[in-house]
């Protein structure tokens, strides 16, 4: 038998990257500084995060020029979005489970 | 794992998911309540067949054309993209319901549901929509419907009178999806 923690996805069980995931599960895409300024990140450390989601295949990142000024948008892939309803459920899952094992 | 990590993981991805929400769907609730209000406008003052029918003809299709002008280039500019797909499609659908309300009323032979019918199933498609946004403004706009609808049988209210109360709940309801999108835009901005 698997310890329930086993389920987590190392890659998304993360304060940001979870928050990236679930900003753009809402909506067609995102841009840099949006998600800068909702999630409250450095530019440096979403950087490294986003690298880190793109690399696992969860989001995919546009860059173009809109306007005169460089614009990076993010949008999320099928597997992001299937691994951030898992990752949510199993979380939910585990604190219940928590929260039932302390009051019995 | 955690434990008070793990449910502020959680809590902070739900209010991530949450602010995403409401910066992208202000405009596109503005363009549901505009457009079928105007509608249902035309059966609650028989206004079709009179020439204030022209402004609720016009007055839906040009605010929903402007909502979503600008609904595109605030996304645009904000930074976060939706989809009005969604909220065209319930448009569509409660401008479907209406009229097929207001068709079975008169199939039926019952003139209080085509002409109140209408009204009253865009009132609860309000009601379900504000259910499902979570928005007390929505519901506000639902029962100031329901109140104007039930105003204008109850006290058998001249077309006058009923134009009067319709043009007010559209201006109160332009102001508080004005208000709404300009809080939104103060937030993102």
């Amino acid at each position: 038998m698997t310890h329930p923690t086993s389920a987590l996805d190392d890659i998304i069980h993360q304060r940001v990257r979870l928050g990236i995931l679930a900003v753009l599960s809402e909506s067609r895409r995102a841009d840099f500084g949006y998600l800068k300024e909702v999630l409250e990140v450095t530019a440096g450390n979403l950087s490294q995060h986003l690298a880190i989601l793109e690399d696992a295949g969860h989001i995919q990142i546009t860059k173009g020029i809109e306007d005169k000024r460089s614009r990076t948008w993010i949008t999320v892939t099928r597997k992001g979005r299937a691994a951030l309803a898992s990752e949510v459920s199993t979380m939910r899952a585990l604190l219940e489970g928590i929260a039932t094992a302390q009051r019995a | 794992m955690n434990l008070d990590e793990a449910r502020e993981t959680l809590a902070f991805s739900e209010y991530a998911r949450k602010r995403a929400r409401d910066d992208m769907r202000r405009p596109w609730l503005a363009l549901v309540l505009l457009a079928s209000l105007s509608v249902v406008s035309l059966s609650l003052t028989d206004a079709a067949t009179s020439p204030l029918g022209l402004f609720w003809a016009f007055a839906g299709p040009l605010g929903a054309g402007a909502i979503a002008l600008y609904a595109y280039r605030r996304n645009r500019s904000s930074g976060i993209d939706s989809s009005p797909l969604a909220y065209v499609a319930i448009t569509v659908g409660l401008l479907i319901l209406a009229y097929t309300a207001g068709k079975i009323g008169f199939a039926f032979g019952v003139p209080v549901i085509a002409r109140f019918g209408p009204a009253f199933v865009v009132a609860a498609g309000y009601l379900a929509l504000a259910w499902i946004e979570r928005s007390w403004m929505v519901a506000a706009i639902s029962f100031a419907l329901l109140a104007v609808t039930a105003a204008v049988i109850g006290f058998d209210l001249s077309s006058q009178q009923s134009k009067a109360l319709l043009f007010a709940l559209y201006g109160i309801t332009l102001l508080a999806v004005g208000f709404s999108m300009r809080v939104g835009r103060k937030q993102v901005l």
